[in-house]
């Protein structure tokens, strides 16, 4: 165990692991992607130990997987070949730098969601950053490189949209950094202009290198906020109503859930089912300004298009979230307020899955309705899930499927997901946090001169092929 | 003794890894000492639950590596209060049954056997003689009556302390008590996995109960307390004694006028730790503080209290065989005393305070039942 030795000389004795438990334990996540083991796991608590395991990976040509926090999903931190070394990094864990006048924030890998929401409370009481419906400890650099989406995206877009700047170790060890914190530390204020190579790590699951710093754009609290619930009938309807109020341009975020979801953030039970006469979907709507009068003119402007829908459906509605209060209790205070504490309600198995895809608009109204008919066919919960993004130029689109991970629900689970996956490939969407098997059914629909340039871009980076072997099908 | 209802079975699929266990909801501090300490998956609640399923499942087999993450815990239920899913109440349990499973199939680790053969040689952990019958003549104590006091091996051979300031407070109280010739209740068995004794250590304590026909059990150890009252029953060994933690007994003494507290005395400010057996695994947060409370001592509660408190590092079979991170585990809760400027940390329990004692130098630590008696009129 020579690779175990000179591992333990970097990071310390304590810091390597390649135990039975640690090599099963690293080898899933919580979807339905095939398990595989890692020859072990090594955590480092520093950029130099990095810099160190990266300089050893490549002179012993030893495939290696980031992982941070564990909550993790595609089968993004599973090793797609034999003998590779996980690299954990959640000893990596602090918040650097926050600098409120440019309004961002520095972090190591191992800062979550819920440790930097805690230290703005605490420090920076007038910025705010962003929160998924993801665990309160889901890694915040992780979430931004690989673009997933907040609760602010439906203004500002997905989370790799608020990078200002990386450091990284390239996987043949030298330190690099992108962006304006090319000038040093204290100016990470923005992306450009400049050749845009935090474009070499962003969206890439890891295969070019192991950022160790980044830096994201904060924003400030606003004074006013407030909160609907829109209620809808029919798919159609439901997304025309949403692409209207995204072109208002005033939302900060609008999530659309099947109303299945909605009953489960009510407490009801597993399985959730639909009743007659339910509406289909329960839309969040999160607004905020300056003033009481911005806010009050917002409201404003949602209702005439929701009045304006409900000529053709009178069904339809729009309630105040003291309404909504009233239905769930004072827990839907703590969901607006930080979405991470509503992810309760999909740990009710140990599977946990969806195909997801951010998707031009004029397909909402099909991918929904055709996802619906093949949920329903391999008889999951419609737990479907549609986020206006970025000002309405798209949306992040996806059926969630919670699941025991037996062997009979794994496999329909599959062939479920394959589908779906089908679906929204006609529909011309892009699957995102993409498991291997979808990156391989992406390939042969897309310009094949983007897959030649990702290759080599690869090749030029990591020229022994260690960073991730496997992942984008590459 | 076999293992009949499988609580692992129950919940074979559940825990997705979110997380939640690691740190305490919407607070985001550490909540789990052994993750905090070891850092991998593997040592944190969703770990050990991922192994214990693998292992029923068939998916991996017994291997000696799989020993450490599953036995450096010392199962203070910090995971379960903060954990969101269906499965949060059985974790412990489900940690306790896959220990179970380790001994059968490897053995138990050399520190935990060897206290085991000291409970079967001598009925109690640290291999000393029995001498509750000594006790009985000492105290001049009945033969038979309602109530028993079950001392607890650690409070009656190590922290001796907490016997004498608990039959101290008894006696003051004008309580008929009595005690009996006690084995180990079998705590730390169960919690590292040796269960087959514990039937025969149940049966000999609560016959002896019966014997003098108690009525009702009261006993200063928090584990005793929660084996007492809660672990018999599961393993089938049911029983109409009513069991209490002796807070429990002193808050209705301290209400009903049996025990007064002195007018005067200050003790300087303390601290309340809460023992993991009594809080978080059996649900009593308020009445050692009410007890506190009437004793007319400010009591200055640390950041990290009641369900969200930091573990002694005791717990577990922690001590046993991992000395140094179960001190080290201590040192970190004495820390949080230090934070808030007090002069003494109080428990309820004897592993408690022999743990923080250990770590602690400015800081004085005390059972309840010494502040009690110290507090108390004679």
């Amino acid at each position: 165990m020579q690779l175990k030795n000179e591992l333990q000389r970097i990071v310390g004795k304590d810091f390597v692991a390649d135990g039975l438990g640690e090599r099963y334990l690293y080898s899933f996540d919580m979807t339905e992607n095939p398990p595989r083991e890692p020859m072990m796991v090594v955590m480092p608590g520093s950029v130099e130990e990095i810099q160190a395991i990266l300089h050893l990976a490549n002179e012993t040509r030893t495939p290696v997987v980031p992982f941070v926090t564990g909550q993790n999903v595609g089968g993004l931190t599973i090793p797609q070949v034999d003998g590779a070394v996980i690299i954990d990094l959640k000893r990596m864990d602090r918040i650097l730098e926050v600098d409120s006048e440019a309004m961002y924030v520095v972090v190591e890998p191992g800062v979550t969601f819920g440790h930097l929401r805690k230290y703005l409370d605490e420090n920076h009481p007038d910025l705010r950053y962003t929160f998924p419906l993801a665990s309160p400890y889901a890694s915040v650099l992780a979430n931004a490189l690989l673009q997933g989406l907040c609760d602010l995206s439906s203004r500002h877009g997905a989370m790799g949209d608020f990078i200002n700047g990386l450091e990284a170790v390239l996987p043949t060890g030298e330190l690099i950094r992108a962006g304006s914190g090319i000038l040093g530390d204290g100016y990470w204020f923005s992306r450009y202009p400049l050749p845009d190579l935090v474009g070499l790590f962003s969206g890439w699951q890891g295969m070019t290198g192991i950022v160790t710093k980044i830096a994201l754009q904060l924003w400030p609290r606003p004074e006013f906020s407030e909160h609907l619930a829109l209620f809808t009938f029919g798919e159609r309807e439901t997304v025309d109503i949403l692409k209207k109020m995204g072109c208002l341009q005033i939302i900060d975020d609008a999530i659309c859930l099947s109303i299945p979801i909605i009953k489960m953030l009510i407490g009801v039970e597993y399985p959730v089912e639909l009743y007659k006469g339910e509406p289909d979907y329960g839309t969040l709507i999160s607004i905020s300004g300056n003033t009481e009068t911005e806010i009050k003119d917002k409201i404003q402007q949602i209702e005439r298009i929701v009045n304006e829908a409900k000529v053709q459906d009178s069904r339809h509605l729009l309630a105040t979230w003291d309404v909504v209060i009233k239905l769930m209790g004072e827990q839907a205070m703590e969901w607006v307020d930080f979405p991470s504490d509503a992810f309760k309600i999909l740990t009710e198995f140990d599977g946990l899955t969806w195909v997801g895809t951010y998707i031009h608009p004029k397909h909402w109204a099909e991918a929904l309705t055709r996802g619906r008919k093949i949920v329903e066919k391999y008889e999951f919960e419609l737990l479907a899930f549609l986020k206006v993004m970025k000002g309405m130029h798209f949306s992040e689109f996806k059926f969630i499927i919670r699941f025991p991970k037996d062997q009979e629900t794994l496999q329909r689970i599959r062939r479920c997901n394959e589908e779906l996956f089908e679906m929204v490939l006609d529909l011309k969407a892009l699957p995102y946090k993409t498991p291997v098997w979808a990156a391989k059914r992406l390939h042969d629909r897309i310009d094949p001169g983007f897959l030649e340039l990702m290759k080599r871009i690869k090749q030029t980076l990591d020229p022994n092929g260690i960073m991730n072997p496997g992942r984008w099908g590459l | 003794m076999t293992v009949e209802k499988s609580v692992i079975e129950d919940w074979l699929h559940r825990c997705i890894r979110c997380s939640n266990c690691k740190y305490i909801f919407r607070d985001y501090t550490p909540s789990c000492p052994s993750g905090e300490k070891f850092r991998f998956e593997t040592y944190y609640a969703s770990g050990r639950i991922g192994i214990a399923q693998a292992i029923h499942r068939g998916e991996i087999e017994w291997d000696e590596s799989l020993l450490k993450p599953l036995f450096a815990c010392t199962t203070c239920g910090s995971c379960e209060v903060q954990c969101l899913a269906p499965h949060s109440e059985h974790i412990v349990e489900m940690i306790e049954e896959v220990r179970y499973h380790a001994v059968q199939a490897l053995g138990a680790l050399p520190e935990h056997k060897k206290f085991k053969d000291r409970i079967l040689e001598t009925h109690n952990p640290y291999g000393a003689d029995h001498h509750n019958q000594q006790m009985k003549e000492i105290h001049d104590l009945p033969d038979s009556a309602e109530l028993v006091y079950f001392i607890g091996c650690t409070s009656n051979y190590r922290e001796i302390e907490i016997r004498d300031a608990t039959i101290s407070l008894l006696k003051k109280a004008g309580v008929e008590f009595t005690v009996v010739d006690e084995w180990c209740c079998g705590s730390p068995l169960l919690r590292t996995g040796q269960r087959e004794p514990v039937m025969n250590l149940g049966t000999h304590n609560i016959q002896a109960f019966y014997d003098t026909g108690a009525k009702q059990v009261v006993t200063s150890c928090s584990g005793c307390y929660k084996t007492l009252k809660e672990d018999y029953a599961k393993i089938g060994m049911k029983h109409d004694v009513n069991i209490v933690h002796l807070t429990q007994l002193l808050e209705e003494l301290l209400g009903s006028g049996k025990l007064k507290v002195k007018d005067a005395g200050s003790i300087g400010s303390i601290t309340y730790h809460d023992p993991c057996h009594l809080g978080k695994h059996m649900g009593v947060y308020e009445v050692p503080r009410e007890v506190i409370s009437r004793l007319h001592v400010d009591l200055i509660e640390m950041s990290d209290s009641r369900e969200n408190s930091w573990c002694c590092g005791a717990g577990g079979g922690a001590k046993a065989a991992y000395n140094d991170w179960s001190i080290e585990t201590a040192e970190k809760r004495i820390q949080h005393a230090r934070a808030v400027s007090v002069d003494t940390i109080v428990s309820a329990c004897p592993f408690c305070k022999r743990n923080l004692k250990e770590t602690s130098d400015e800081i004085e630590v005390l059972d309840i039942s010494e502040l009690a008696d110290g507090l108390i009129n004679s």
